[in-house]
This record gives C-alpha cells, sequence and structure tokens, in this order.
C-alpha cells in the first residue's frame, strides 16, 4: 500500500517535472502565453471604457482574463495531453506502467498548475499595471482558499476530459476547442454572471470557474468577505468531491472500451 | 503552368481541406461547431455592451451595430488565421504529406491558395449562422435593437470588401505559411497572435480613436481597420462616411500584405528547399 503511493508519487513528480521543463524551454512559448491573453483582455478594457463602465468591471475583465489561462492550460496541457502522448507513441508506455493514469494526470496538473500560475501572475501584473485596476483587499486568505479550490476543480474536470481523449481523437480535439469562448461567455469571465438570464445562469452553474470567479471578484474587487462567499466555498468543495472519483471512473471506462476497440493507440484519427 | 490544371490543383485543395475539416462529424454537428464558438464570442461582446451601458444607464444601439458587425465579420480572420497557421505543420508534421504535395506536378503555392479559400468558404459559414443567431438572440429573445436594414446592404461594397480583405487575409496566411516552413515552434501561437493584435488595434469591438496615439498609428496601418469600415459603410449606410477612401486604404494596405506576405513566403520555400526542411518532422 505504502510502496504503492510512493511509486504513484512518485510518478506524479515525474510527470510534473516534465511539464514544468517542457512548457519552459523555449522563451516564445513563454512569451506567447503570457502576451496573447493580454491582448483580447485590453479589447474588453476599452470596450468597457468605451462605454463608460465603471472602473470595477475593468477589474472583472483583468481577474477574468487572469483565470482564463487556468481554463486553456486545463484543456489544452491536460485533457488534450493524452491526444499528444497518442501521437507521439507515449501513451502506450504510460499504460503498460504498474502505475496509476491519476498518477500522471495529477503530474500534469500540478505541473501545468505551476507553469499556468507563472504566466496568469504577469498576466494579472500587466492588467494591473496598464489598466491601474482598483484592487479592494481585506481578506486575502479567503481570497488564496477561493483560488485554490477554482483551481482544484477545475483540474478535477481536466481529469475528466481527460478520459475523452482515451478514445476519441480529432473529436475530442475539436470538443475542446469548443469548450473555450462558450465556457468565458458562461463562466463570465468579462464580466458578472448575474447579469445574464436565468437558463444562461443555469447552465454556468455546471461550471466550477463560473463560482470561483464570482468568489474571487467578490473578495478581491468587491471588498468581501467569507461570510459573502461562503455557498461559492461550498459549492466549489462539491465539484471537487464530485468530480474527482468521477474522473477516475470514466478514466478506467474509457481505457477498457478503449482496449475494446481497439483505440488506444490508434493515430491520425 | 497551365490554367487548368491550376484551377484543378486548388479545386483539389479546396476539397481536401473540405474533408480534412468536416470528415469528424455530421453536416450538423459541423454547423454547429462552426456555430458555437463565433456566436459565443459575439455573446461575450453583447452582453459586455448590455452591462456596460446597463451600469452607466446609456444605451447606444448604434455602437451595439458597430460592435455586432464588427466581432461577426472578424471570423474570416480567425478562420483564415487558424487554417493558414496550422497547414504547414499539420501536413508536414503531423499527417507527413507536406513532401508528397511539394513533388505534385502543380504547385504548393495553388494548394495552399486552395486550402485558404476552403477556410473562407468555412467561414463564411460561420458568418452568416452567427449572423441569424446574433439577430434571434439580442434582437429576437433580449429585445436589444440592432439598427440594421437587412434589405437595403449595400452589396456592392459589401462585395467589394469582402473580396479585397479575403485577398489580404488570405495574403498575411502566406505570411504565416512562411514563418511555419522555417520554424516548427511557433505554429500554435502565430495565429493568435495575429487574431490578438488585429482585434485590439482594428477597431473591432470599439472605436480606434479610444487607443492611445501609438495605439491608433498601428490601427491606422492595418488593413483589417479599413475593411471593417468599409463593411460597416455596406451594413449601417453611414452618411458623410469618406467610404471611397477607406476602400482606396484598404486597397493600399492590402496590396502592401501581399508583397510582404507571398514575398516572405517565397524566401522561406527557396531557404527550405536549401536547407532541407520541406520533410522536417519535430514532435510539437
Amino acid at each position: 500500500m505504502l510502496d504503492n503511493l510512493v511509486l504513484n508519487l512518485r510518478v506524479a513528480y515525474a510527470r510534473l517535472w516534465v511539464r514544468v521543463k517542457g512548457g519552459n524551454r523555449e522563451p516564445e512559448w513563454l512569451v506567447a502565453e503570457m502576451f496573447i491573453p493580454v491582448l483580447t483582455l485590453s479589447a474588453y478594457v476599452f470596450m468597457y471604457r468605451m462605454l463608460h463602465a465603471p472602473p470595477e468591471f475593468t477589474g472583472f475583465v483583468v481577474i477574468g482574463g487572469t483565470m482564463i489561462a487556468f481554463w486553456v492550460n486545463v484543456l489544452w496541457n491536460m485533457s488534450a495531453q493524452f491526444y499528444w502522448e497518442k501521437e507521439t507513441g507515449n501513451l502506450e508506455i504510460y499504460l503498460v506502467a504498474p502505475i496509476s493514469r491519476m498518477a500522471i494526470l495529477l503530474g500534469m496538473a500540478l505541473g501545468g498548475f505551476v507553469n499556468t500560475t507563472l504566466r496568469a501572475v504577469a498576466i494579472l501584473a500587466a492588467g494591473i499595471l496598464i489598466f491601474q485596476v482598483p484592487f479592494s483587499l481585506s481578506e486575502p486568505v479567503t481570497a488564496l482558499l477561493m483560488f485554490f479550490l477554482t483551481i482544484v476543480a477545475l483540474y478535477a474536470l481536466g481529469m475528466l476530459f481527460a478520459s475523452l481523449f482515451l478514445l476519441y481523437g480529432r473529436e475530442a480535439w475539436h470538443t475542446a476547442n469548443l469548450f473555450q469562448e462558450p465556457v468565458y461567455f458562461l463562466s463570465g469571465s468579462y464580466f458578472p454572471t448575474s447579469s445574464l438570464p436565468f437558463f444562461l445562469q443555469l447552465l454556468a452553474s455546471f461550471i466550477p470557474l463560473t463560482f470561483g470567479l464570482d468568489g474571487i471578484r467578490q473578495v478581491v474587487i468587491l471588498n468581501k468577505g467569507i461570510a459573502d462567499v461562503w455557498l461559492n466555498v461550498l459549492v466549489l468543495v462539491v465539484f471537487i468531491f464530485v468530480l474527482l472519483p468521477l474522473s477516475k471512473v470514466a478514466l478506467n471506462y474509457m481505457e477498457n472500451l478503449g482496449k475494446k476497440e481497439g483505440r488506444l493507440t490508434l493515430r491520425w484519427q | 503552368m497551365a490554367v487548368s490544371t491550376i484551377l484543378k490543383a486548388v479545386k483539389q485543395a479546396i476539397w481536401v481541406g473540405w474533408k480534412v475539416e468536416t470528415n469528424w462529424a455530421d453536416p450538423l454537428v459541423f454547423a454547429i461547431y462552426y456555430l458555437i464558438r463565433p456566436l459565443a464570442g459575439l455573446l461575450i461582446v453583447g452582453f459586455i455592451y448590455l452591462i456596460g451601458s446597463g451600469a452607466t444607464g446609456v444605451f447606444n444601439p448604434n455602437y451595439f451595430a458597430f460592435m455586432f458587425i464588427g466581432n461577426s465579420f472578424f471570423i474570416y480572420v480567425v478562420q483564415i488565421m487558424t487554417t493558414m497557421g496550422m497547414l504547414i505543420h499539420d501536413d508536414r508534421s503531423h499527417y507527413e504529406v507536406l513532401k508528397h504535395i511539394y513533388l505534385a506536378p502543380s504547385s504548393l503555392w495553388w494548394y495552399i491558395l486552395g486550402r485558404a479559400l476552403n477556410g473562407v468558404v468555412n467561414a463564411s459559414i460561420s458568418l452568416l449562422l452567427t449572423l441569424g443567431f446574433g439577430v434571434a438572440i439580442f434582437q429576437g429573445l433580449l429585445h436589444q435593437q440592432i439598427p440594421i436594414n437587412w434589405f437595403s446592404v449595400n452589396f456592392p461594397v459589401l462585395a467589394l470588401s469582402l473580396v479585397l480583405g479575403m485577398i489580404c487575409f488570405v495574403a498575411l496566411g502566406f505570411l504565416l505559411c512562411g514563418i511555419n516552413i522555417m520554424t516548427s515552434r511557433v505554429q500554435f501561437m502565430l495565429s493568435e497572435y495575429v487574431s490578438g493584435i488585429l482585434y485590439l488595434f482594428g477597431g473591432v469591438v470599439f472605436l480606434p480613436e479610444i487607443l492611445p496615439s501609438w495605439g491608433q498609428a498601428i490601427s491606422n496601418a492595418l488593413p483589417i481597420t479599413y475593411f471593417l469600415r468599409t463593411i460597416r459603410f455596406a451594413f449601417l449606410n453611414q452618411a458623410g462616411s469618406a467610404f471611397q477612401t477607406d476602400l482606396l486604404y484598404l486597397a493600399v494596405t492590402t496590396l502592401a500584405t501581399i508583397l510582404v506576405g507571398v514575398g516572405a513566403f517565397k524566401i522561406a520555400m527557396y531557404k527550405a528547399r536549401k536547407d532541407g526542411l520541406i520533410d522536417r518532422k519535430e514532435e510539437y
């Protein structure tokens, strides 16, 4: 039992190391991942300025743009990772090794978190410096708690999506593509979701990022505390407790299905 | 090269592009896919407008129409840049067919042009769906007035702007192909860079006049700025707008983009052949 735990922790560390090393070895990638989100984010800030909206809306956009970095990382460097591994021939090596798939995904998640945090800090700093965002933070621990829970819930969702890539190729690729802008919209990355119609709010409530973003903004921009965001905390905890076991079940199911259909090592799907 | 050979190559490339883009889904799923992303983008800016205006209590339907048209027609930029930005990587490293295309009797130029035209077709489908659903959602469901008379669109100006715009964006795509021939490290980010810069400085969702002076200078040098101005003229019938001047600037900036894009691709192909890059495979 202990040996197994140590083995899987070593697996997670090994995958984390590859992710951190690989993610930062090329400066052009690093610069792009910091610079490109600032372009879109700036366009939306200018839109609010054109509308003469209050300055806190600029803060909403900057926080949303920063958190989007994590969502993009979850989609492409976590969920879609099995697609890359399949294409490069690594997936079969993972599958025959006496290790847990969840340990590999945990390593990817932790490595992705380290890399994306570096980029997110840069995006946040750029947003604050360029647009003079008015932050008002009195409970930093609550802000950190909200951030931490959001990240864990997002990466748990990423683990769930990863199971799809065990079986599917281009369909899953396009699905990941499909989950970008619609999630930016539904989760209220650039505006508060409380302004959305009820039906859309209902849809948005299936995305952990919605609750995370809302909570972080309330604490960081609107100077609210744990008493105001406890519901967000609770929902995120529920997401984590549902998504993590579900992703394990989904991974096992898809792996077995992939074996039966002979699609685990199929390239160029 | 005979015209018939060129036309055949372009036609086949469009067909290949269509097959590659669509063969993972049935037509309905494909249409939904080509609708959802741009529609979500439109909904983001639409709700920014509604929420931002709601906060100040000032609703300006003309600005909504400005933003609605700008964001919708930006689909062409995103689609063409995505298609052409990934083309070389996909065919060289992923499907490993670039060397075969290079060896074919036709030229790689016409193949790339055909794939780009497929991107234009896909973007057009996406645009029509987005406009239709965008009007249905904002005007029909959310009762946001969009002051566009769809029956009095100036079609000659629209057609001319679209033709010039497509030529310009495809030329820009050739520049991306040229860069991607030389390196295997930037294909995933190149189209995002170009789209992001054009989105911010091209007057897509806000007037470039509110940018700092250096940003306005960049905006004035970009063909997308004039493309969207002439497109808006065709839809919004702004009286007194100097659309002839905008059209002229669009033509001039398009010509400049052709010279840069085609020139860079030609140099890149020469160097790629010389340095043996045409079949270089890297796992990215």
